[in-house]
């Protein structure tokens, strides 16, 4: 057993993480301990980091223990950089959390700053351009690397960060053994001092407008929220009227004053901006929003935006046409909001001779309203397809012809009449399609007048795996 | 003077069956205008009869709303936009609603008269009792969409609806080219329940579908050939047993 993590206490106990559980106890006789959960402390850190876009809206989470927020441009909401890191450090002891915060201009180097800084109390401020300056008295294990490689710098002599500022970068690679050892520390070492570019993947996609509305006094009934919601819709669609577009998604938060927060997130198939449309949407799920112990922060963003031209309005009714293209398109949101967004479909076509590729339901676009069915010279279709060709037994087999009785959903069937086939080769420059075989349709007529399509799966010599065995594929009107 | 929206609502709803009633007189007696219409499956597979007796008989210029209950398509298959050239009968476009409860379904048909944006509903759902089917006829006449339910053989009890089919599949016609194929697609369709023509309630029409010209005619007994083959002496067949396993 090892020690995993290591609070203040414990390092004035000179405990430390990895120290072997029995050496611990033999510093700190009455330590208790307790099976680390790594996925449920990932998900906590996750749901922080949710709660955090209330900040910023580029929030990640970089590693098991540390969330990255990129500030840029938003200090001037919380009066400067030293009151944002104050304030979110206080929300965070607010609801029970330690946390050691470092800004400063790149990744790598908050990361260091915030790990390894000697002053951690507070938020350290590293100024723009004096990140070389903070950096070199930090050790090297604070450049992110790997355990070997950081014993490896070690070995050279070099502990400090600083140290390896002045050493040539050829040098350097040529102590390692492995190149990839020698260019993670260029790598780490460039990223943190912002000569090379590293990118922070938010958790949240990142919203193009966003709506932010802090209640002074937190808000628990539901007539509140939805109040909230009111507000900040007509706030952000005049603000989308203003600047011509339209979104496609909209989220709406709601931030507890203990550190949750719930979100909904609808979408529209195409770019809207109609207040009445997105609150109906947004009202469908507005039970999920759970108030707790009191929302002190609503947010609303728009996302996935879309420049949306004012649309003149026929004045004649006569010339609306019987074809309302967004009323339509609403009408297709709505459903889909209740329903679920993979609801909603429409066919789409596909160039392919494979029965079950060529026309297929896709989740509901409006591109898919420009598509045509792709006309072929195919042989006769089925009006239904079944999603599945059902395996069925057949008697009174010929090579060449449909059989003369088959056993469909364990009723017998006498066939009387049958045309075909229509031969269907199996799409073999596609990987999926290993080891298909040919089909042969046949349309065929039971004595009740039943008209199913059946198709034998292989041909009788084809030397592909055993005897054909027959399905059916649909049933004609 | 304004008129108050429920008489308003009134008359229209009188102006619309006023006008419905000239035109259903003959086959198929109103089906599919404003109000619900049903086509019931006779039996288990008669469920794509029914589907083409709709699409056939209905006409619209607009969008369409299909909604499809997720156990009907698992049993009776989806439907194939290729599969029918009847789908020219619908002239714009298609939107698919697949649902797995029956209540979404039926949600989902009267939101998509309530829309103003389609001009049919159709829906596949496997039971609608009497509530759901006056909800949506009333939805239909406020609105002006018609509603065509497509049931399965197993629908039961009491319907508000303006007319119901009950559909069956006949032996398809004599293919003149080849006498072994497959012919034209024949089905039975009896009028159940008709409001705007109860005197011709009971009838039983045998009808053949021209998939080449579109066009659906009623043929006459004597053109089916010998009555044995109808539906009338059906051959009753029995189910296969499980296959018993060690």
């Amino acid at each position: 057993m090892r020690v995993v993590v290591a609070n203040r206490i414990a390092q004035t106990l000179n405990i430390h993480a990895g120290l072997a559980f029995t050496d611990a106890r033999a510093r700190a006789p009455n330590l208790v301990f307790e099976e680390i959960d790594r996925d449920a402390d990932r998900l906590a850190l996750q749901k922080l980091a949710n709660w955090m876009v209330r900040f910023s809206p580029r929030v990640s989470v970089i590693s098991d223990d540390a969330i990255v927020m990129d500030v840029t441009g938003i200090n001037h909401l919380f009066d400067d950089e030293a009151s944002l890191g104050k304030l979110v450090q206080a929300r965070l002891s607010d609801n029970g959390y330690a946390s050691y915060i470092a800004i400063a201009d790149t990744l790598g180097a908050a990361h260091a700053l915030a790990r390894f800084s000697t002053k951690r109390e507070h938020a350290f401020i590293s100024c723009s351009g004096d990140e070389k300056q903070d950096l070199a008295g930090l050790p090297t294990r604070a450049l992110r690397l790997s355990e070997p490689t950081t014993q490896l710098l070690r070995r050279f002599g070099l502990t400090r960060i600083g140290q390896l500022y002045e050493l040539n970068r050829k040098a350097l690679a040529r102590r390692f053994a492995s190149r990839e050892a020698a260019d993670a520390v260029v790598l780490r070492l460039d990223q943190a001092l912002g000569i090379r570019h590293e990118p922070i993947k938010p958790t949240i996609a990142e919203p193009e407008w966003v709506m932010r509305l802090p209640c002074p006094e937190p808000v628990a009934a539901q007539e509140g929220v939805e109040y909230a919601l009111d507000q900040l819709l007509s706030q952000l669609c005049r603000k989308l009227n203003n600047h011509g577009v339209g979104a496609r998604d909209f989220y709406f938060y709601a931030f507890c004053t203990d550190g949750k927060s719930s979100h909904i997130r609808v979408s529209s198939a195409n770019a809207v901006r109609d207040t009445k449309h997105i609150k109906r949407l947004l009202k469908e799920h507005i039970d999920t929003i759970n108030p707790g112990f009191g929302i002190d922060m609503f947010m609303l963003a728009a996302a996935r935006t879309e420049s949306l031209d004012h649309d003149a309005r026929p004045l004649s009714a006569e010339m609306v046409g019987n074809f309302d293209e967004e009323a339509f398109i609403r009408l297709a949101d709505r459903l889909a909001v209740r329903l679920g967004e993979k609801a909603v479909q429409m066919p789409t076509f596909y160039q392919s001779h494979v029965p079950e590729r060529a026309e297929s339901f896709a989740k509901f676009d409006t591109s898919l309203m420009k598509e045509e069915s792709v006309s072929s010279n195919a042989g006769p279709r089925p009006l239904r397809l079944f999603e599945t060709p059902e395996h069925v037994e057949v008697m009174a087999e010929v090579p060449d012809g449909p059989p003369a009785r088959l056993i469909w959903r364990r009723v017998m069937r006498k066939i009387v009449r049958a045309d075909g086939p229509e031969r269907i080769a199996p799409e073999w420059w596609k990987l999926s399609e290993k080891g298909a075989r040919a089909r042969d349709y046949y349309r065929i007529e039971d004595e009740e007048g039943y008209r199913y399509w059946i198709y034998r799966n292989g041909l009788y010599d084809d030397n592909r795996g055993g005897p054909p065995q027959w399905y059916v594929h649909g049933m004609f009107t | 003077m304004a008129i108050p929206s429920h008489i308003s609502d009134q008359l229209v709803s009188l102006a619309r069956s006023v006008s419905n009633t000239e035109k259903a007189t003959d086959f198929p007696f109103g089906f599919g205008q404003i109000g619900v219409h049903e086509c019931i499956a006779h039996e288990f597979g008669d469920m794509t009869a029914i589907t083409g007796f709709a699409l056939t008989n209905v006409k619209s210029e607009g969008a369409v709303l299909w909604v499809r209950q997720y156990r009907i398509a698992q049993e009776h298959g989806t439907i194939l936009k290729s599969g029918s050239a009847a789908f020219q009968h619908i002239k714009s476009h298609c939107l698919h609603v697949k649902t797995s409860k029956r209540m979404d379904a039926l949600w989902a048909i009267e939101e998509g008269i309530k829309s103003g944006t389609v001009s049919l509903v159709i829906g596949e759902v496997d039971e609608a009792d009497f509530t759901a089917t006056r909800r949506l006829k009333l939805a239909s006449e406020r609105y002006g969409v018609p509603v065509v339910l497509l049931m399965p053989h197993t629908r039961e009890g009491i319907s508000a609806c303006e007319t119901q089919w009950r559909i069956s599949t006949q032996p398809s016609a004599l293919n003149p080219y080849d006498t072994k194929g497959v012919g034209k697609s024949r089905w039975q369709a009896t009028l159940e329940r008709c409001r705007l023509a109860p005197e011709h309630v009971g009838e039983v029409f045998d009808l053949e579908y021209d998939d080449e010209t579109l066009s659906l005619c009623v043929v006459s007994r004597m053109g089916i050939g010998s009555l044995e083959k109808g539906k009338m002496s059906k051959i009753t067949r029995e189910a296969v047993p499980f296959r018993k396993t060690a």
